[in-house]
């Protein structure tokens, strides 16, 4: 109550007419021996409420129109978002004394400052104990997959318990309360995690539901004759529909897998190669190791007619191990690892204490750090060894 | 949580504020410790001929009772932002939230220069400051 009180009483004494503190008095002083007084506000004091933050003149525009928003929950550093990035706020303090004079005019008799033996009078309202400055920074999207997979969507769940238990669902402003990351990161975001909007919540799409969409398209290709690189997408959601699956999880599915080809008023989807192929070797690989030879043979058995498998599909996906003479393969997906360079290079060396950098680009090409060039993060997180000019270069951890 | 920061004023009208930056602090006398409002700090004044100077920077200087410091006015690289907190809204239905997610910052000014004084103040001795009323007051007297 008190505190609603002064807050009031500090807006009407820095706004009020007649009652600024004569900013344009100390900026307009030039030459001639001109002065002005420089004095406490009549309302001088903490003002806590009152913050300092330093802004480069290219996101002015972003803050004087009002498209910028700081986001964190209370036990996180709050980061500010424009609408395409979002920045670290940090505060830095100064043991200069900085006094802070509003403009309008000051309360004072005050006469004009070309008439030189006037006493103009400037006011400070408070001392800025320091500014907050803006570093731009990764926006944090491992919390958003982790959000993402308290509940992934399983096929037929809506005929269950439908949605009265919201727990582990998530809207898209539920996302924004709780991530911390611009709107357009975090769309960017839920597009690699492949979620879709489903009843209003972004969802991920649990793996074993995905994979039997995908069965059953690729199943009603081969009964309808439809080719795999066009796929006559009018055609394919009736017919998924009648098997009872949701156009808007078909099309994800699609989104997925494939891309969408518009062709004289008729849309196809062309199935991506390397992305069915990929799903079907996760699911050949599952989660134990496999011999180099048996799992080719059951990969190239399991995928679809007329695609072809490569094991150059499975970079940073799947790992090969030399172990005698045989080389072992076991799942290793770089979508698992955390996303903050950090974590991550301490996972992948948790994984393998040596690295060669055929092996190890796959799982750090994806890392995006605002003024940190992968160079930099090499050199930051790894050792590099190279016993000889021309022997490959091994990456230990620092 | 969010909270959103705001502008009134709009890109081409938000108000400057003016910044007067000096290394260390002022101390008031003591006999002023307990209110300050209203009380005279020093003289800020305009150097007489700018060209006299050794740069091409305008120059300033500020009078603290007998200390006075030589400056320039700086143009902020980052122009610096006053943003208030600001409780809004009302009726709301949740009071438990309505303390964390009614808060908003707004923007109030923009500061894009200041007057720093980052040397030693130099003591005025050799003459007395006429300004300051008491000093008056006893050479009248």
């Amino acid at each position: 109550m008190d505190a609603e009180m002064k807050d009031a009483d500090t807006q009407a004494e820095i706004e009020g007419d007649g009652d600024g503190g004569g900013a344009d008095a100390v900026l307009g002083l030039t030459g001639g021996g001109a002065s002005v007084s420089l004095c406490y506000h009549q309302a001088y004091g903490p003002h806590d409420d009152i913050l300092l933050l330093e802004v480069a003149d290219d996101l002015l525009p972003d803050l004087l129109q009002g498209r910028v928003i700081v986001r964190g929950c209370p036990d996180e550093e709050a980061v500010l978002c424009t609408p395409s990035a979002t920045y670290a706020m940090k505060f830095v303090g100064t043991s200069n004394s900085m006094f802070m004079i509003p403009p309008g005019e000051p309360s004072a008799p005050s006469l004009r400052p070309d008439i030189t033996n006037g006493d103009v009078v400037a006011a400070a309202i408070k001392l800025a104990p320091g500014s907050i400055e803006l570093i731009q920074t990764a926006p944090r999207l491992d919390k958003l997959r982790n959000l993402l997979r308290e509940r992934p969507y399983v096929l037929d769940e809506d005929l269950g318990d439908g949605f009265q238990h919201k727990k582990g669902l998530y809207t898209w402003q539920d996302l924004c309360e709780l991530v911390q990351a611009s709107d357009s990161e975090m769309s960017d975001g839920l597009k690699s995690l492949s979620a879709v909007e489903i009843d209003g919540f972004w969802r991920t799409v649990d793996a074993n539901s995905l994979n039997t969409i995908l069965d059953m398209i690729l199943h009603n290709s081969v009964l309808h004759d439809w080719p795999l690189n066009a796929l006559p997408e009018n055609d394919v959601f009736s017919v998924m529909e009648s098997d009872g699956f949701m156009r808007k999880i078909v099309r994800h599915c699609l989104n997925i897998f494939g891309t969408k080809v518009d062709l004289e008023d008729r849309s196809f989807w062309s199935l991506d190669e390397r992305c069915v192929c990929l799903q079907f070797a996760r699911r050949a690989l599952g989660a134990g190791r496999m011999k180099l030879g048996n799992f080719m043979d059951k990969w190239e058995r399991s995928i679809p007619s007329g695609m072809r498998a490569d094991i150059q599909m499975l970079e940073g996906e799947v790992l090969c191990e030399k172990l005698g003479a045989e080389i072992w393969l076991h799942a290793f997906s770089v979508a698992d690892l955390p996303l903050t360079p950090t974590e991550r290079f301490a996972a992948l060396f948790r994984e393998r204490p040596k690295w060669e950098w055929k092996d190890l680009q796959p799982y750090i090409r994806d890392l995006r750090i605002p003024g940190v060039s992968s160079e930099g993060l090499l050199i930051k997180y790894t050792r590099r060894t190279q016993p000889s000019a021309n022997a490959e270069p091994i990456f230990t951890a620092r | 949580m969010q909270i959103r920061v705001r502008c009134g004023c709009g890109e081409s009208s938000c108000p400057e504020w003016a910044v007067v930056e000096l290394q260390g602090v002022v101390q008031p006398q003591p006999s002023f410790a307990g209110d300050i409002r209203g009380l005279h700090i020093g003289r800020l004044c305009a150097a007489p001929s700018p060209s006299s100077s050794s740069s091409s920077k305008a120059g300033y200087t500020f009078t603290v009772g007998y200390h006075e410091l030589a400056g320039t006015k700086v143009t902020l690289k980052k122009p610096l932002l006053v943003l208030r907190k600001k409780k809004v809204g009302g009726g709301d239905q949740e009071p438990s939230t309505t303390a964390a997610a009614d808060v908003e910052l707004e923007v109030i000014g923009i500061i894009r220069h200041k007057i720093l004084f980052k040397d030693r103040p130099k003591a005025l001795i050799s003459k007395p400051p006429v300004k300051e009323k008491k000093t008056l007051q006893s050479a009248a007297a």
